[in-house]
């Protein structure tokens, strides 16, 4: 079943239609939250809500927009009521788990099946994810909405709520910021 | 615009370049700009660095037990939804059939009670009164039949 007719079976009330649905963009959300919340367990908590709300509000969908961008305009809704609602100055913060091992970059799981490989591409990843995670919110989120979730700049509009110029500002100023993060992190040289 | 200008607003643009975030013409001026100028092809480099290392992040994975989870909470709400919806219908319906059976059953009430030929010459006040009574009591009527009906559907669930 193609996403498009997915969402008209759910808006009918079809239940497999919401299983194809979420079949299809569970790990695109979680990783989304994951990018905003940070914390793995307010990540999963928040992707519960998620799809509720999707089961709630399915038939004020209106099948000619853009699903994806709506699925993610809920899942980012929930998200920042989150943070806000846990305190406004944690939308900010640097990573702060319970746990030494219980970290973001302990939850990327590598698909590279050489060990040498694997080792390295964990290695830059965690360098890259420990890099974004001194990003801001609104960085963070444009730079996984456009390289991770590969959106259009129109895309991220809609989902942001912002015009076009402002998406492109935004691109601009986080990939400077990152960089800059990732030559101080490396001692003047990209090594992402 | 000078070679120097140009240059450096090609640097500027190469951030956007590597994201694919140019139109169609400005991303023609800088990939002919690159052409011809090593040093800006050098710096796309270092922004391909990135954008090929934010492209290439693995992707999170949730837990196994999460979309089960999920699922099974997200299709009651469906559910939910489908009964409330379905609550609805039936309520118009009841509404509309209440008042069929109101307006329909007033001239047998009254050919019962007085006979048809007192419909043409009516006394108002006595027959608004009788109207609204006669009203009244099949709204009751209705109403107390609704009321059990919920009853019984909220104590079918509970057995469920």
């Amino acid at each position: 079943m193609g996403i498009d007719a997915a969402v008209v079976q759910l808006r009918r009330g079809d239940p497999d239609a919401l299983t194809t649905l979420m079949a299809r963009y569970q790990n695109r959300i979680y990783r989304y939250l994951l990018r905003l919340v940070r914390q793995p367990a307010d990540a999963e908590d928040l992707f519960q809500q998620t799809w509720i709300r999707v089961a709630e509000k399915i038939r004020s969908f209106d099948t000619s927009r853009n699903f994806d961008a709506w699925l993610f305009t809920l899942a980012r809704n929930l998200a920042f009521d989150h943070l806000r609602r846990m305190r406004p100055s944690s939308l900010d913060e640097p990573w702060g788990g319970d746990s030494p091992e219980d970290t973001m970059v302990s939850r990327l799981a590598s698909a590279d099946p050489g060990p040498l490989e694997q080792l390295l591409a964990r290695e830059r990843a965690g360098r890259l994810v420990v890099a974004l995670e001194d990003l801001p919110l609104s960085y963070r989120e444009v730079l996984t909405l456009r390289f991770e979730e590969e959106m259009k700049i129109e895309e991220i509009a809609l989902v942001l709520a912002t015009p076009v110029a402002t998406v492109k500002s935004r691109l601009y100023r986080s990939l400077a910021q990152l960089r800059q993060i990732l030559e101080t992190n490396a001692g003047g040289e990209v090594r992402a | 615009m000078s070679r120097r200008d140009e240059h450096a607003e090609i640097r500027e643009q190469l951030a956007l370049f590597v994201a694919g975030a140019l139109e169609a013409d400005a991303e023609s001026r800088v990939a002919l700009h690159l052409v011809t100028c090593p040093d800006c092809s050098a710096e796309l480099e270092r922004w391909q660095v990135i954008a090929g290392g934010l492209r290439r992040l693995p992707t999170p994975q949730p837990p196994a037990a999460l979309f089960e989870r999920t699922r099974a909470l997200a299709t009651a709400q469906l559910a939910e939804h489908r009964e409330q919806r379905r609550n609805l219908i039936v309520l118009m319906l009841l509404i509309l059939f209440s008042w069929a059976v109101t307006l329909a059953g007033w001239p047998i009430f009254r050919f019962a009670t007085g006979g048809l030929l007192s419909l043409v010459d009516v006394n108002f006040r006595q027959t608004w009164l009788l109207f609204v009574f006669f009203s009244l009591g099949t709204w009751l009527a209705g109403g107390s039949a609704a009321v059990l009906l919920s009853l019984y559907r909220r104590h079918e669930r509970r057995l469920a």
